[in-house]
């Protein structure tokens, strides 16, 4: 009995083990934790925002940190690098609130490439240097930022059948997209 | 930890109330194991046991063990898109008395939200006795699992597992209702392997007469898929 108890555990161990090859982490910090020169931009641009979460990310290779608050009802997230220095963000915004003429070209390209689409998600997202950044949010001047649309999408054509995440350009043109992997249900179905 | 006191005091607050009625109270292990045997279909094999320790009914004997029943289940499941999927099942319980045989047909549904998702199963199942009526049961489960590190579940990781069911029942003439609140603690070590710890606390008997009936499962659940 004993000695099956001991193979037991030892493969539970052994599975969870071999699992914890982390990469992706994504996780709630202090503020006092994040790079000062990130908190004086928010600070600046937002004009002190209260409500701010703070957010250590990676996906293996690049750490950022990253602050969400709201702003003009909106949600934005904005993105720092390990120096504390602005990269982009991304606001969170309806399907209604793309402008009409790059809300159809998004449409013809789902259109044209799956016989079902619905949106999950969309984020318009701005890069641009600092100081155009700040000058974006506080004064309303988009000058040298890039524009994209990050969206999530549901999408299924005769030969895949998955959700996405598509990138497009400013005026709504396809870029690229990838597959978003669900995680498992397991636990959900039984 | 402090989630897992928040659950452990909700439930007793309830069972507090359930004092009057006939109380059960037990260890609930179970463990799935999944995996696909094609792009769309997979295979399910759980078993899960109970294991009463505390029954108000045995007067004298209040605490004592006592093997409740083992189920024993596998199902075929087929995905129809990245948010539906469909399982037929068959279950072997091994209870004192009678093992029965029961088969299942259900319909999950994954809502995806920003912070935290919901699964949605319905599900129905037929049990068979040897000398008694068909049993047969409708249930609607709805499950919601919150990660409580940042807003995305990454491996390392832990959640909370939230859900409650409810289930009709008929046998004959005869109906009744049962309801099952759980609340757990997660661990994801990742995407093959989670851990739930919990509790499960199961009502019934709502529409017979003089007999309701509270039973509370500390409840731990390995799900493991290939």
């Amino acid at each position: 009995m004993n000695r099956l108890r001991l193979l037991v555990f030892t493969f539970f161990f052994a599975t969870v083990g071999f699992a914890q090859e982390k990469n992706e982490v994504e996780k709630r910090i202090k503020k006092s934790e994040v790079h000062e020169g990130a908190v004086d931009w928010l600070k600046d641009a937002y004009e002190n925002k209260r409500k701010t979460k703070w957010y250590f990310q990676t996906d293996g290779d690049e750490e950022v940190y990253e602050a969400k608050l709201k702003h003009k009802k909106h949600l934005h997230s904005v993105e720092f690098n390990l120096e504390g220095e602005v990269q982009n963000v991304e606001v969170l915004i309806k399907e209604k609130e793309i402008d009409k003429e790059v809300h159809q070209n998004i449409i013809n390209h789902l259109k044209n490439n799956y016989n079902k689409y619905s949106f999950s998600k969309i984020q318009k997202k701005y890069t641009g240097k600092e100081d155009d950044l700040e000058d974006m949010i506080d004064e309303n001047e988009f000058e040298d930022i890039t524009i994209n649309y990050e969206i999530e999408y549901y999408g299924k054509s005769d030969s895949d059948d998955e959700l996405w995440e598509g990138i497009f350009d400013e005026n709504g043109i396809f870029l690229n997209k990838r597959v978003v992997k669900i995680k498992a249900t397991d636990n959900l179905d039984y | 930890m402090k989630y897992f006191f928040f659950i452990a005091f909700a439930f007793s607050t309830i069972i507090a109330e359930a004092q009057n009625n006939r109380f059960i109270f037990g260890f609930f292990p179970e463990a799935s194991l999944s995996y696909k045997i094609s792009e769309d279909y997979s295979i399910t094999h759980k078993i899960e046991s109970q294991h009463g320790m505390f029954d108000s009914n045995r007067l004298n004997d209040e605490l004592e063990y006592e093997h409740s029943l083992t189920d024993l289940q596998s199902f075929l499941g087929r995905r129809l898109s990245p948010f539906v999927k469909v399982d037929i099942g068959y279950q072997y319980r091994l209870e004192e008395g009678e093992n029965t045989h029961r088969s299942i047909q259900q319909v999950s549904i994954l809502q995806r939200e920003s912070y935290f998702r919901i699964g949605h199963r319905i599900r129905i199942d037929q049990t068979f006795f040897k000398e008694e009526p068909l049993l047969f049961r409708a249930r609607y489960r709805l499950k919601g699992q919150i990660p409580l590190q940042g807003q995305e579940l990454d491996p390392g990781e832990n959640y909370l597992a939230i859900s409650n069911e409810l289930i009709y029942m008929i046998q004959s003439s005869e109906d009744d209702l049962e309801n099952r609140l759980t609340g757990a603690y997660g661990f994801y070590f990742d995407d093959k392997n989670k851990l739930e710890i919990g509790l499960d606390y199961r009502t019934d008997d709502y529409l017979v007469e003089d007999r309701f009936r509270h039973r509370l499962w500390f409840k731990f659940g390995y799900y493991k898929s290939l």
